[in-house]
């Protein structure tokens, strides 16, 4: 794209985001449609009521035979590196909420490659609504939204009991940094999305990804290089569980607040283009 | 035979055909062996000597049950509940052959890619941490081989029961959800079963999933005495005979029910 197209871009960005009815009415457009997908996932869940409970006890077990580890290991040692046990907790605690606000709302993105093998793509792509929003939302995961609900008590129970010291301004930071993991979240679906429309093989790639946010359980700062590097600058798992964690328990953090929402936005902004230039590249598979 | 060898042949060209897939299913396999390796590594800073392992046995559990679980869990069945419920499976019914021996040696196809796959990572692994690996006598090595091969028929019978849900209903995954999950944690790179609290270890000594590579691993490491091995040997030769029973019977009931309108 020439200098001159892309100012162009920017400028027809700039006057639609400066147009306060016509964001509005496209604001609208998106959450109604988003309400429908979501409603219909809702009936889905409750037609399919015994595979979403088994789904259910799946996950609880899950997480509680997690927990059950860290308590034990929490018993047996004194410190994990350069952290206490009881921070340690904490590190696994927002890596299971990042991981399931991700499943909540991107869970369409697992089923991605049947729609570009199947050629399904194809009819997002003629409609009025941005395909990589039906992409990425078309399938939110309300079981997890179930899940959701006992993970936040639990995870507010563990928090109180553990010898940890949490301030009212590093709880306040922390929700900020979550905002920005989220963008990192999406940046990372979208890029996912990306490989899916190129190569037709998303499933490989979202489990990858599912792996790599796994590495996140325990601080990234403990990996040796040049993983460690990896998982902070080239898929920030680090900034996105890592810092955030280290600046709620009031921890030194192993990267800058500014370079974390640098990255954070950065992603993004990064993964966007990329979209943009990959479904350039597509070329329906069939239908 | 030579008509199940050229069978072996095509699901193993199968296997590879979605090679981005392929590549990051092995690159995780290795990752999580990563992350298992780093964290004790950091664990066993500040203790010689955790949940009664040393560092040599934990990289050695972790080493094996990277191996294992490739060899084991690793299977090419996962989608044979939908291809019965969506009718594509007569298709395979037609063909002159042995069903039971076909899906096998599908199965069989989709270990060996993964044993192919896993001997490399295990050298990069070896290179990568320059563990110390303990080793057992011969005897233990091949009583070790023959509880593996014993596995291996058992999560096979077990996915041919899985298979078989789908000759009654479209929801299949919630169940080999759950059940993967349990053998997550009874067969997981993370942590071997016996750190668990003894309620939990004994409630899952009432399963088989202790089979799918934790009592072979124990055995490797020497931790089992003449009577357990025997022990161990009967009670995973029963699972074996119940669960190829089971399957057996589901499969014969669902092929007799069996209809694919469309096809």
């Amino acid at each position: 794209m020439s200098a001159f197209h892309f100012g162009k871009k920017v400028l027809k960005i700039t006057v639609r985001l400066v147009n306060k009815k016509y964001m509005f009415k496209r604001f609208k457009v998106y959450s109604t449609v988003w309400f429908i997908i979501a409603s219909n996932a809702v009936q889905e869940t409750f037609v399919n009521r015994w595979s979403n409970v088994l789904f259910f006890l799946g996950k609880a077990i899950r997480l509680g035979m997690s927990l059950i580890v860290l308590l034990l290991i929490k018993q047996a040692t004194k410190g994990f590196g350069q952290y206490s046990t009881d921070e340690m907790i904490v590190f696994f605690l927002t890596y299971q909420l990042l991981d399931i606000v991700g499943q909540i709302f991107y869970r369409g993105v697992y089923m991605f490659s049947n729609m570009v093998r199947s050629g399904e793509f194809d009819l997002f792509l003629s409609k009025p609504i941005n395909p990589l929003f039906r992409a990425l939302t078309g399938q939110p995961d309300i079981n997890d939204v179930f899940f959701l609900i006992p993970n936040l008590i639990i995870s507010g129970y563990i928090l109180s009991k553990l010898n940890i010291t949490i301030t009212v301004g590093s709880a306040v930071l922390y929700a900020a940094l979550l905002l920005n993991s989220f963008l990192i979240v999406t940046a990372l679906h979208i890029l996912v999305l990306t490989i899916g429309v190129i190569t037709t093989e998303v499933d490989g790639v979202i489990w990858m990804y599912r792996d790599l946010i796994r590495l996140g359980q325990f601080p990234v700062s403990v990996y040796a290089e040049p993983l460690r590097f990896a998982l902070f600058f080239i898929i920030p798992i680090g900034v996105m569980i890592t810092i955030p964690a280290e600046v709620l328990l009031n921890t030194p953090v192993t990267y800058s607040i500014f370079l974390s929402t640098l990255i954070g936005v950065g992603s993004l902004f990064i993964s966007l283009r990329l979209w943009d230039w990959g479904i350039k590249q597509y070329s329906s598979a069939s239908s | 035979m030579q008509k199940y060898w050229q069978l072996f042949l095509l699901s193993w060209q199968n296997g590879l055909v979605y090679r981005t897939s392929l590549l990051m299913w092995r690159l995780r396999q290795f990752l999580s062996t990563v992350m298992a390796l780093t964290v004790w590594s950091v664990l066993f800073n500040s203790s010689s000597s955790l949940f009664g392992y040393d560092r040599t046995q934990m990289t050695t559990y972790i080493f094996l049950v990277g191996i294992l679980q490739s060899l084991i869990l690793a299977t090419g069945l996962n989608g044979l509940s939908n291809q019965v419920y969506s009718g594509s499976f007569s298709f395979d019914l037609l063909k002159p052959i042995n069903i039971y021996v076909y899906l096998f040696v599908q199965d069989m196809a989709d270990k060996a890619k993964n044993v192919f796959f896993v001997v490399i990572e295990s050298i990069i692994l070896f290179l990568l941490f320059k563990p110390s690996i303990f080793f057992p006598s011969i005897e233990t090595a091949i009583i070790f081989c023959i509880w593996v091969l014993g596995a291996v028929l058992l999560l096979f019978f077990i996915q041919l029961i899985f298979g078989s849900f789908g000759f009654y209903s479209p929801e299949t995954w919630g169940p080999r959800f759950l059940f993967f999950m349990f053998v997550d944690f009874t067969a997981g790179k993370l942590f071997p079963l016996d750190i668990l609290p003894p309620i939990i270890r004994t409630f899952v000594g009432f399963t088989p999933f202790p089979y799918f590579s934790f009592w072979q691993i124990q055995l490797f490491l020497g931790k089992l005495s003449p009577m357990e091995i025997g022990q161990h040997t009967v009670v995973l030769s029963i699972w074996i005979a119940i669960a190829g029973y089971v399957s057996f019977s589901l499969w014969q009931k669902g092929i007799k029910d069996y209809s694919a309108a469309g096809q």
